[in-house]
């Protein structure tokens, strides 16, 4: 029983496409129960049985076309015009951005090629060290993956059939604790600044805020939307969308007509590669949901800790070793549905473990030795691995200590919920 | 956007939109496997030395064109099932028109990973990227 399963993970390792080893995994499991393995595509096709699905191409569209143009340069003018005269003000807006940002274009390494890639020298022309910027702009590559209309936390919401409008209002919260939890951090680091800094004037702020006029109204817009009920998640997508759209194409025209395909191309071969992974999983879930594994595992758990804070305890290890090895997507997909049941055994509300099982997955981003983050940083900035290790490692430590207290402290979810 | 401004709702346009995501989502797995730009641990790529590392990629290749051959062939019998069957969707459209894009799809995953493999006997072997 072990030995296929053994071998199909050590294809994964080798680095076989995961949606692969996922429908292999599932036909086999089918073909063990003797089911008729056309299984795999009724269950795949249960794609076209999903709301809220259609979110997702149009968000990382959205983020694709939004990182194309000027937008992130703007972002990072209007933030040094704002705060930079403040000591270790850049540091605290430029982690306030990357969130932003990285809320709206999805998890992946966007928001350190496009933004950290202008933070981090602006941060080191305004006198923080070199090792600080760096582990800055990796840590907040991966900052704002609890705030509406991140990709994880709808995705997050498909797969666990919770409502997606209840977790942007949960993650709120958490996500404020991990910003002003690094921005304290960022702060205390850097009292006595060494090198110049702008001094604040009001010109340079409307000058900042007039130049980025199109792009400012957008999270308002959005946010604003969602939060308050206004717009479904699928609507507020398609706003996006034509939002962005109309400015980055007619508006600014930074972006020409002709790139539109490419765009299209390149954002759409990342929904495929999401959704092909979903499509298969929803098969071998389901099938390791038929022959009870969720209750196997209860069980299994329940010999070896006792109690909702062991079994909070085991469940941020496993996330934070998940999150190292597999990607965002493919863990939720994977493993969410598995856990939803356990955790509920354990009296955890599906919410919170959304909210819990997110936040650690942002660490995986950042956990040496193959944390995602870190090897974008290093490539981008050209620096050594370690050097990006050593750099990040007190903003990780930091942001272990948020999530701990996100997953010990449930009201921290679930208050705004009421 | 119509249900709050106009408050009208279209009952089938959700069926539409759904299905029109899955047709998206199995064309741009096409799209991905043609860019090589599917999800995977890449540990191997980064730890292996190169010489290792050619026939570790022939064996991956060759395990997901089988895998996605297998699937092409299962979504096959499920699209002639439904044919059988006279299957029904969005009201009155016979169903196999909608999930023929499953066996097409998967195919031509297939067809890409074999012919990456195949690639790799025929001529010089391919750059690794």
């Amino acid at each position: 029983m072990f030995a296929p399963g053994i071998l199909l993970a050590i294809l994964a390792l080798l680095g076989a496409p995961l949606f692969a080893v996922i429908a292999a995994s599932a036909m086999l499991g089918f073909s063990r129960e003797g089911i008729d393995l056309s299984v795999t595509a009724i269950e795949f096709f249960g794609i076209a049985e999903t709301p809220v699905l259609v979110a997702i191409p149009l968000f990382t569209f959205a983020g694709f076309l939004l990182s194309e143009g000027g937008a992130p340069q703007r972002l990072v003018r209007l933030s040094q015009a704002l705060l930079g005269w403040l000591p270790g003000g850049l540091a605290m807006i430029s982690l306030a951005a990357c969130a932003l940002f990285t809320a709206f274009t999805g998890a992946s390494g966007v928001t350190i090629v496009a933004l950290g890639a202008l933070f981090f020298p602006a941060l080191v022309q305004a006198g923080y060290s070199e090792r600080f910027s760096l582990g800055l702009v990796t840590a907040s590559g991966s900052l704002g993956l609890l705030f509406a209309p991140s990709l994880p936390l709808i995705l997050y919401g498909v797969v666990a059939e919770a409502p997606i409008d209840d977790l942007f209002i949960a993650g709120i919260l958490p996500g404020t604790l991990m910003l002003v939890a690094l921005a304290l951090y960022g702060y205390w680091m850097n009292r006595k600044p060494a090198g110049e800094r702008e001094p604040g004037s009001a010109k340079a702020v409307l000058a900042a805020i007039r130049d980025a006029r199109w792009e400012l109204p957008l999270p308002f817009v959005v946010l604003g939307g969602i939060y308050s009920g206004y717009f479904a998640v699928s609507e507020a997508a398609a706003v996006t969308v034509v939002y962005v759209a109309i400015v980055e194409f007619v508006m600014l025209r930074e972006v020409p007509w002709r790139s539109a395909a490419r765009i299209v191309r390149d954002s759409m071969v990342l929904v495929g590669a999401i959704l092909l992974i979903l499509g298969m999983s929803l098969a071998s879930t389901n099938y390791l949901i038929d022959i009870g594994v969720p209750q196997r595992m209860f069980e299994l758990i329940n010999e070896h800790v006792s109690g909702r804070g062991a079994f909070l305890a085991a469940l941020l290890v496993f996330l934070l070793v998940l999150g190292a090895i597999l990607d965002i997507f493919s863990a939720i997909v994977l493993v969410v549905p598995l856990i939803v049941p356990v955790a509920a055994q354990f009296g955890i509300h599906p919410i919170h473990l959304g909210i819990v099982f997110l936040a650690a997955m942002e660490l995986g981003y950042l956990t040496p030795p193959i944390g995602l983050n870190l090897f974008i940083s290093s490539y981008r900035f050209d620096r050594d691995i370690v050097a990006v290790y050593r750099a990040t490692l007190p903003f990780l430590l930091v942001l272990t200590v948020c999530v701990a207290i996100i997953a010990y402290v449930p009201e921290l979810s679930l208050l705004l919920l009421g | 956007m119509l249900r709050n401004v106009f408050s009208i709702g279209l009952p089938w346009a959700d069926g539409v939109i759904r299905l029109a995501v899955l047709w998206l989502a199995v064309i741009a797995a096409i799209a991905a496997s043609r860019d090589d730009r599917h999800i995977a641990i890449d540990l191997a790529g980064r730890l292996l030395p190169d010489r290792v590392r050619r026939p570790v990629n022939a064996l991956v290749e060759l395990f997901t064109a089988a895998v996605a051959g297998l699937l092409a062939w299962h979504a096959l019998s499920f699209v002639r099932d439904s044919f059988a069957f006279g299957d029904v969707l969005l009201g009155n459209w016979p169903a196999w028109i909608f999930q023929s894009i499953l066996p097409i799809g998967f195919a031509l995953l297939c067809y890409r990973y074999a012919l990456r493999f195949l690639s790799r006997f025929v001529s010089r072997p391919r750059a690794e990227p």
